[in-house]
């Protein structure tokens, strides 16, 4: 589903009932009319006694509590809508989210994603709880209205039908001519606030070099021109909605003129006419002119409709797993043949990566920052699909595999572990695919070297941690990893290493850690550390997402002069 | 504590002639209006009666001109009210940063993450809402319904009453029950965005462990049920609205009604002329047109009352925050002696003490390096040194004058800082550098760009908000030719070469200690290339100071700072 078009066709009963409920509506505000008039012109002309007009006053009371109630019910319908819309786009947005790891957050840019999945579509909302709905009751009630007039009295008619297109045609007009000014304006607006924030994150730094006191002149300064600008554009506005008035307005003085003419000097209609017609007017122009700032106030929504279409749009990059057995706690032979990724057309590819690996086997994958050696980290463990070539696990194809069975035999330590919110023992717990002990649980935090900083923790085990970890240092998220791969015991294991800003204890536990956890697993290894690469059996040495070099680091140091480069660049610094 | 919403009013008060103008304007449209329809209806009913051809004429003028009057004014009220809003917007930003600007940078050790500064800028804007929506339409409605009441009271008291009842009930009452009953569903639909907002942040944040330890599933359940039960409370909320609008709608029908059914009436008795029903009728159309709007007053008034709690609430530690004015401007020396002792410190909220009995000495002239791992406390400290933040316990001394009696401002004059996230506002590289020292000459400004290898750089190129066309190294660059332009003689540089190459740092190092050759200088560094140079460093560990001593001291003790040393040979 990925029109908005297609979505509302699926909500065909709704429209319906939306579409039924305006024509009741229409028909009500018409019965209204015809009810008001018989009543004032029986009173006022035929001189009928109030228990004459008691039943019609009964008859409008009700169709004024129809009126109401049809309304009621047609925004309930439109309400309903809008949070059925909503709850299915979230859902769609998830779906594509969780098939599609490189639009989550593998990419980056998740804050984004965040306000993608609440703000846009809480701003879809009114789409279809207003927008829609005044469409279809602004499209539909005017035409009736203008039906009837020309049934009572063509004149009105005619005059209504001769008016009523200059309310479309100026709007068009001037909405022409602001749109790109309002654009700019727009666009002014974000900078401006921008500004502001600016200033306010700035503060620290004004404040250190003394400057601060000077920036209230400067606010008020580009604040006041902003509010000159801003009124130049919303002067435009206010003329069009000047002229807007005058006509409807005058619109309707001419067709009050030509009745009352009518009445006194030709006689050609009588007063029920008149009256009736005067009542209808004002009902025809500001469905009209509703129908055009629904269009204006729909905006907002329609822009936010139109971002997550695009999300929803965006060609899906996932792996199709399959439904053949893994033999557990085995490492794999893993084999990679000429595979490689593209994040697009024109941006970050990865190329004819080629590389055997025995099980048990340590891999470093060593390059410059830049260099693909993540994108291959994520490609190796299924998080992406290659794009070319293949990657061969135990003779099969990796995405042959189910993907619960390939997932159960990995770990992945990444430089930055996310810690969910929860305790510090559902942190770790998370490692194991089953339920586990407390006594489980302590055993990976000791092996992880964390225990004994768990246990100064008023709370132990049981402290809550989480919205990204806060309160934990570095040092510690990576041993809260760690200690969830001591738990799950995985055959494969994924490791980004971090580049610095380590303790001491953590680097060593680090070592020592990932070497027990290595006994029995493959370890491939995006490397920052020598004595890692030293202890590597194959390092992969990338350049600009190509494999520029393999093979161990004696070898790589000799035949290689960039490898050499890079390796020694930081003792370069110190000299 | 005062209340907030007083505040931004006090603030509006500031633009009398603009707010007075759009009440006028909205007043004169609004009555126009009605009287316009009363006008009609009575030309309708006088022209059945073959009235006299001049009394129409007169009629149908006044019709017209009541039609240019609705319209014309109807734009002063938009314009007026506009302008004033945006004045009062500008006086808020400004009344604001005036309450911020005292407490900062102290200010920020409560709200680390950016996000409430973005928020700040929200706030404020929705706020617009307050006058435009809030403060004067009820002021407009309310007079245009006395006039109409007492002018119809001249044809017939008992419309004038109906139209008094209907006054009350769909501006104050209907409003009123609706605002009880949204409190509570409020706060409901708030909880439930915030769990919705955590399940979210924490599906796309942590996606790769959750899909690696196969909790996708189980997260992708638990925000899809969190999202149901949002949708449910905004549904109802929607549903709410919706009622009392409706229910306000067929109130303002149902007075209506009743003048028409009492008008009906009373001609019958003979007591009211039928040739003013239907204007009376009119009358009541009309004049509740803009009484509907009302039934969701309490939704805007709920949320700049929000805004303005959270906008004020930031600031409202002002009196108790606020240091003491009888502290003197102290003459701090040149070069201060500085001590710091025993000082503890935590970050309120966090389980552990960020310091721990920090005790250390900076002679007059002395150069020190503080190291350790990220998470250590080095950046506290250096911040503690800047009196950014008050120490727990313990003192901190500038030639043995402590801290606490000393202005912030006084420290800052005399320093030349970088900081570890240092900001460039847009404007160009000159300005940016300017901050430093206004009066300086281009020469100079361009001298120190050669110092940092920023030559490539144009005084005149410009820089975005918070320098985002700038990468992390040309920021850090920027942020030391500032602080070498403003050529004090007390350094703390917080990490400031983290993502420059170790050549240029190291040939930006010496440009800076050439020209510290007898400053006091602190340098806060992960990495420890350069360490040769420096008096002592101090190496911390989890908030403790775990070993100091000069570069030679320290390897030849084999402790931390040896194995730190060890474990960056190895890195790449």
């Amino acid at each position: 589903m990925t029109s908005l078009k297609a979505y509302m066709l699926t909500k065909k009963k709704s429209l319906t009932i939306m579409l039924l409920l305006s024509i009741l509506i229409g028909v009500m505000i018409v019965a209204q009319a015809y009810l008001l008039v018989t009543i004032i012109d029986g009173v006022f002309l035929q001189k009928q006694s109030f228990s004459e007009v008691l039943p019609l006053l009964g008859g409008l009371l009700f169709v004024f509590f129809l009126r109401t109630l049809f309304s009621y019910l047609s925004g309930r319908t439109g309400v309903k809508l809008g949070a059925q819309a909503k709850s299915f786009f979230r859902k769609a947005l998830l779906k594509k989210y969780s098939r599609n790891p490189l639009q989550a957050s593998l990419q980056g840019q998740s804050g984004q994603k965040v306000s993608m999945m609440m703000d846009a579509v809480d701003e879809m909302d009114s789409y279809f709880s207003s927008y829609i709905p005044q469409v279809i009751r602004s499209a539909f009630i005017p035409i009736l209205i203008l039906v009837i007039v020309f049934m009572e009295h063509v004149n009105t008619g005619l005059i209504m039908l001769i008016t009523s297109p200059f309310i479309p045609i100026f709007m068009i007009i001037i909405g022409l001519q602001t749109k790109k000014k309002s654009e700019e304006q727009m666009d002014k607006l974000g900078e401006f606030s921008g500004r502001f924030l600016d200033t306010l994150q700035g503060l620290v730094t004004l404040k250190i070099f003394g400057q601060a006191k000077r920036q209230v002149e400067l606010i008020k300064e580009s604040s006041l021109g902003f509010r000159d600008a801003t009124m130049e554009i919303l002067k435009i506005a206010f003329t069009s909605s000047f002229m807007l008035e005058l006509i409807s307005m005058l619109s309707i003085g001419i067709v009050a003129l030509e009745v009352a003419l009518q009445l006194i000097i030709f006689d050609g209609i009588t007063f029920y006419t008149a009256f009736l017609v005067l009542i209808l007017t004002p009902e025809y122009y500001t469905g009209l002119k509703d129908l055009g700032s629904a269009f204006h106030n729909g905006q907002t929504s329609i822009g936010a409709a139109k971002k997550v279409m695009q999300e929803l749009q965006q060609e899906e990059q996932a792996v199709e797993w399959g439904t053949e057995d893994l033999a557990s706690h085995q490492p794999p032979q893993i084999s990679i043949q000429q595979a490689g990724f593209s994040y697009g057309d024109e941006q970050f590819s990865l190329h004819g990566i080629q590389a055997d690996i025995e099980p048990r086997a340590n891999v470093a994958i060593v390059g410059k920052s830049g260099s693909g050696k993540t994108t291959l980290l994520h490609l190796l463990a299924g998080l992406l699909p290659v794009s070319e070539g293949k990657v061969y696990v135990n003779g099969k194809e990796l995405p042959a595999y189910k993907e619960e069975e390939w997932f159960n035999q990995l770990s992945y330590i990444s430089q930055h572990p996310y810690i969910f919110a929860g305790t510090i023992s559902d942190n770790i717990a998370i490692g194991a695919n089953k339920s586990v002990t407390r006594t489980e649980i302590k055993q990976a935090a000791e092996q992880a070297g964390i225990a004994e900083m768990i246990n100064m923790l008023k709370d132990g085990y049981d402290t809550q941690i989480g919205e990204g970890g806060r309160g934990l240092s570095g040092g510690e998220m990576q041993r809260v990893a760690l200690a969830r791969a001591f738990l799950k015991r995985p055959s494969v294991i994924f490791f980004d290493e971090p580049t610095t800003g380590l303790d001491v204890h953590t680097e060593k536990v680090l070592q020592t850690s990932m070497e027990k956890l290595s006994e029995r697993a493959t370890v491939i290894t995006v490397a920052h550390r020598l004595h890692t690469i030293k202890k590597a059996d194959i390092i992969l040495y990338l350049e600009n997402g190509r494999l520029k070099a393999f093979g161990k680091h004696d070898n790589l140091l000799q035949t290689v002069p960039d490898y050499r480069r890079m390796v020694s660049l930081q003792q370069e610094g110190e000299a | 504590m005062m209340n907030d919403l007083a505040i931004v009013t006090k603030l509006m008060f500031k633009e009398k002639r603009d707010i007075v103008l759009s009440i006028f304007f909205g007043f004169v449209a609004g009555l126009a209006t009605v009287f316009l329809f009363a006008a009609s209806g009575y030309l309708i009913s006088k022209a059945a009666l073959a009235a006299p051809i001049y009394a129409l004429a007169l009629l149908i003028a006044s019709v017209k001109m009541l039609s240019f009057i609705r319209a014309f004014s109807k734009y002063g009220e938009r314009y007026f009210s506009h302008r004033a809003t945006f004045t009062v917007l500008s006086n808020l930003r400004v009344s604001f940063f005036e309450k911020l600007e005292p407490l900062a940078p102290g200010i920020f050790q409560k709200y680390r993450s950016g996000d409430l500064l973005s928020r700040i800028v929200g706030d404020v804007e929705s706020l617009q809402n307050y006058f435009l929506r809030v403060f004067y339409p009820p002021i407009v409605l309310v007079l245009v319904f006395l006039c109409t009441i007492l002018f119809t009271s001249f044809f017939s008291l008992f419309a004038a009453i109906l139209l008094f009842v209907g006054l009350i009930l769909t501006t104050f009452v209907i409003p009123g029950l609706f605002a009880l009953k949204q409190r509570k569903i409020d706060s409901h639909v708030r909880t439930h965005r915030g769990s919705l907002s955590t399940e979210v942040a924490e599906f796309l944040h942590g996606f790769r462990d959750l899909k690696i330890y196969q909790k996708l599933q189980g997260k992708e359940e638990m925000l899809e049920k969190s999202s149901d039960l949002y949708i449910e409370q905004q549904e109802m909320e929607n549903k709410a609205i919706l009622f009392s609008q409706s229910v306000n709608i067929f109130v303002t029908l149902f007075i209506t009604w009743s003048i028409l059914a009492m008008g009906a009436y009373f001609i019958g008795m003979g007591e009211l002329d039928g040739i003013f029903l239907a204007m009376l009728v009119m009358i009541s159309i009309t004049v509740f047109e803009d009484a509907s709007p009302m039934a969701v007053f309490p939704i805007y008034f709920n949320d700049t009352k929000r805004a303005a709690n959270r906008l004020f609430s930031v600031v409202s530690d002002t009196e108790k925050g606020q240091k003491n004015n009888d502290l003197q401007q102290m003459n701090l020396k040149e070069i201060p002696d500085i001590e710091m002792r025993d000082v503890q410190f935590a970050f309120p909220g966090d389980m552990r003490k960020t310091l721990d009995n920090i005790s250390l000495h900076l002679p007059a002239g002395s150069k020190t390096a503080i190291v350790g791992a990220s998470g250590s406390g080095k950046s506290t400290v250096m911040q503690l040194l800047l009196n950014i933040y008050a120490v727990d316990k313990g003192e901190i001394c500038f030639d043995n004058i402590p801290l606490t009696q000393v202005e912030q401002e006084s420290i800052w004059e005399k320093a030349n800082v970088v900081l570890q996230s240092n900001h460039f506002f847009y404007g160009t590289i000159r300005d940016n550098l300017l901050l430093a020292n206004t009066t300086l000459a281009d020469e100079a400004l361009k001298e120190v760009l050669e110092k940092v290898h920023l030559d490539s750089f144009d005084l005149d190129d410009p820089v975005y908000e918070r320098g985002e066309n700038l990468s992390g190294g040309e920021k850090q660059r920027l942020a030391i030719a500032r602080a070498l332009l403003k050529n004090k003689k007390l350094w703390f540089l917080d990490e400031p070469t983290s993502s420059i190459d170790a050549i240029t740092e190291k040939k930006i190092y010496d440009h800076i200690f050439q020209q510290a050759k007898d400053d006091t200088l602190v340098l806060i560094s992960h990495r420890l290339t350069g360490m040769e140079n420096m008096d002592q460093i101090i190496v911390m560990d989890h908030g403790k100071i775990v070993e100091s001593g000069t570069y030679e001291e320290l390897l030849h003790l084999r402790g931390y700072f040896y194995e730190m040393k060890e474990i960056e040979k190895n890195l790449l």
